[in-house]
């Protein structure tokens, strides 16, 4: 037992001594968010302003057509069109000149076809598509108004159906949309942490039997230690600093969400009574806080429980296979047909998780997220939609039962492909070390 | 010290026998030397006793106690295949070495510098191995295999990758240790060790062993009563009296001396003074065949 604990000390320090680590759990959420405002910020910094010149001989559109942040409509009159279309390289303060027709009998289509934009710059396609729409719009509205329906009346056509939908066996208020969005974010951001640490850290202890195994440590350590607590010493050493990589994460997430919502709630109180809709229209910042406020509301205690208790023992059961593989060979390139026994269940579970999503309670996502190959990455998916209790402890049960198995039988393959060099390892051959 | 009996060690169901009906005795505070060939089992064999691997059929004891995992830090090994830790310390290495084997921090910090002065390589204490040279990265492996005081040393080809000073700083220490108590079990090519350290050896060949004993008696069982002569002041007719007396062989002239050998199961002392009678003496040497031409010999029949 000593001998473990010596084995995980020095693969944690190993691991989190090295500068990488440290930049990459401090920094990371940094850089993510840095990274986040930036691109932001080149959107907006991005956006331009154009200006247009309206040659309206339909009439339709005079008064109409307003003016936006990105779009600047100067309705000119008809008799400067020609003037205007041969000047329009050269005009500085004009982007472009749109040229809208007369309205023929009602002819629409006619009118549609007719309608030119002039510009006298490269103009993007959202750029193009809010024009459109724009014209479009009133279009819809004259031709309703064709039909002889009151202005007024079509906008009430048009309205969202705003569904509120309350799921009595779990909460006593309506979830919102936001809380619900919230969760398949949370749902899918968790599944694919997991889904790369499990990955990433897997293929660190693969790479560290390698290394012990090609600059031969492995057989002064064995002398020393049995194979079994190598393994395991390793395994857990590299557990160790997922956790702690987690776990900083965790509460630099946390504390933001506090502090966030410290600011929601003095908020709150300073709304008059009837006004909370308001909110929802609110800028970023504002969003945050809520985001944080419906965070803090879930069970997150139990989910990040969950979390951690599956992605632990998910981590055990894959990183054993990792180890046993990187035992079986000699080098990396060997190791990539092996591999697959551990990704393809993973991205099964990945990807089958989406359906997850969709139907929280289904019978995909019960079976996902009970058998072992897929219940660390689904099980995690599901949680925070609210899983019934005998189901989680039905599936930590078979996790921990078939974790288990799997180390039991990694060891088996470890103490015998160490200290074998110069063997292409098929799978018989490894079974023959399993039985043996 | 450490009795083998009938040790079989097979690989490959059987197939392959690395390892049968291998007996043998080491002395406690001697210095055993295991000859042999690439692939006759001295690797097998080791393993076996650092218990890496388990032997098919045979037993071994170590100090009259059935090998055990106790055993395991009493026992010092240093690989053909030499490995440490690149991306480490030194320091590092030597105190989670040590403290797998059984030592408390404080011990291994002690005896590492201890070590340390006698190698002399105080200066290293910092250094990752990957920027030592791969002379001083031996020697950091032999301080690792002996840090924690074994009782047995087993030392496979200790000498490779040590310049000649070096090699012979650690021939050194390796005596010392010897007369200190420690038994050491020597596996190596290298005939002139034998030669110069070893108190006892045994030759393996295709898995089985071939001979053992003390040095000195496995010379001497081997040795084929030649003598090397070279005589002044004499001429060809003595010459041809002795040649009727004696199997004369490799006879060449040089400045007046002729230098030969001579084969003789007789009294040596009726032969010397045939010689003496032949000529004036100048060398009188019996050919005592090398550990070499031992190996060589023992594989061959």
């Amino acid at each position: 037992m000593k001998n473990i604990y010596l084995i995980t000390k020095r693969e944690f320090l190993t691991q989190v001594k090295k500068k990488s680590f440290i930049i990459l759990t401090i920094l990371a959420p940094l850089l993510m968010v840095g990274f986040g405002v930036l691109i932001g910020f080149m959107f907006k910094a991005n956006e331009a302003e154009y200006h247009f010149d309206v040659v309206d001989k339909s009439g339709l559109f005079a008064g109409q057509l307003k003016s936006t942040k990105e779009i600047t409509y100067t309705f000119v009159p008809e008799n400067t069109e020609n003037a205007l279309v041969k000047n329009l390289k050269d005009l500085n303060g004009t982007d472009g000149l749109l040229i809208i027709p007369e309205l023929k009998d009602t002819n629409f289509d006619a009118l549609e076809s007719g309608t030119k934009l002039l510009t006298n710059k490269k103009i993007g396609m959202d750029t193009k598509s809010l024009v459109s729409a724009d014209l479009s719009n009133i279009l819809k509205k004259e031709k309703i108004k064709q039909l002889g329906i009151k202005e007024d009346r079509i906008v009430n056509l048009d309205k969202n159906f705003k569904l509120i939908s309350q799921n009595v066996t779990e909460s006593d208020k309506p979830e919102s949309d936001l809380a619900f969005g919230i969760k398949t974010a949370l749902s899918m951001g968790l599944m694919y942490v997991v889904f790369m640490f499990i990955i990433i850290y897997g293929v660190r202890v693969m790479r560290s039997v390698l290394e012990e195994k090609n600059n031969r440590v492995v057989e002064i350590i064995i002398s020393s230690v049995k194979p079994f607590e190598l393994m395991m010493g390793k395994i857990l050493g590299v557990t160790l600093v997922a956790l702690t990589q987690f776990i900083v994460w965790i509460a630099m997430t946390v504390t933001a969400a506090i502090f966030l919502n410290t600011g929601f709630s003095a908020m709150q109180k300073n709304i008059p009574a009837g006004e909370e809709g308001v909110l929802k229209n609110l800028d970023i910042q504002q969003i945050a806080t809520e985001v944080s406020h419906i965070l803090l509301d879930m069970n997150y205690v139990g989910i990040i429980g969950v979390f951690v208790f599956f992605f632990l023992f998910g981590y055990i059961f894959y990183s054993s296979m990792y180890a046993a593989i990187g035992s079986a060979v000699d080098n990396e390139t060997e190791t990539q047909q092996f591999t697959l026994f551990a990704v393809v269940p993973l991205m099964l579970g990945l990807y089958g998780s989406f359906t997850i999503m969709n139907n929280p309670d289904g019978p995909m996502a019960f079976w996902l997220s009970i058998i072992p190959f897929t219940s660390p990455v689904a099980m995690i998916a599901r949680i925070p939609f609210g899983v019934p209790l005998w189901q989680i402890l039905l599936s930590i049960f078979l996790l921990i039962a078939s974790t288990l198995l799997m180390v039991f039988i990694a060891s088996k393959i470890y103490r015998v492909g160490i200290l074998m060099y110069g063997n292409k390892a098929t799978l018989k051959e490894i079974w023959k070390w399993v039985r043996s | 010290m450490l009795k083998a009996e009938n040790i079989k060690k097979t690989y490959n169901a059987g197939k392959k026998i690395a390892l049968q009906d291998f007996s043998i005795d080491v002395p406690t505070a001697s210095i055993y030397g295991l000859l042999g060939p690439n692939g006759a089992g001295k690797t097998s064999f080791i393993r076996i006793i650092n218990q890496i691997t388990q032997a098919d059929e045979g037993k071994v004891w170590i100090d009259g106690q059935e090998l055990n995992p106790e055993h395991i830090r009493n026992i010092g090994y240093m690989p053909e295949e030499r490995g440490l830790y690149k991306n480490m310390t030194v320091g590092d290495q030597l105190l989670y070495f040590g403290e797998l084997k059984g030592m408390s921090r404080a011990e291994a910090l002690s005896q590492a510098k201890f070590w340390f002065e006698q190698l002399n390589i105080d200066q290293w204490w910092k250094k990752k191995l990957s920027e030592l040279s791969k002379g001083m990265a031996q020697k950091i492996q032999f301080v690792v295999t002996v840090l924690h005081r074994p009782k047995l040393l087993i030392l496979d080809e200790p000498f490779s990758g040590f310049d000649p000073v070096n090699a012979n700083l650690i021939k050194d220490q390796i005596i010392r240790l010897k007369n200190e108590g420690t038994t050491i079990i020597l596996s190596t090519h290298r005939m002139e060790s034998v030669e110069e350290m070893c108190d006892f050896v045994a030759l393996i060949n295709n898995s089985k062993k071939v001979l053992d004993g003390k040095v000195f008696d496995v010379r001497e069982q081997f040795k084929q009563n030649v003598f090397s002569v070279v005589l002044a002041d004499t001429n060809a007719e003595s010459l041809e009296e002795l040649t009727r007396k004696y199997q004369i062989e490799n006879m060449t002239t040089n400045n007046g001396l002729f230098h030969f050998e001579l084969k003789n199961s007789e009294n040596q002392n009726i032969l010397l003074q045939d010689l003496v009678k032949t000529g004036t003496i100048r060398t009188f040497n019996e050919k005592i065949p090398s550990m070499n031409e031992v190996f060589i010999n023992a594989v061959q029949s």
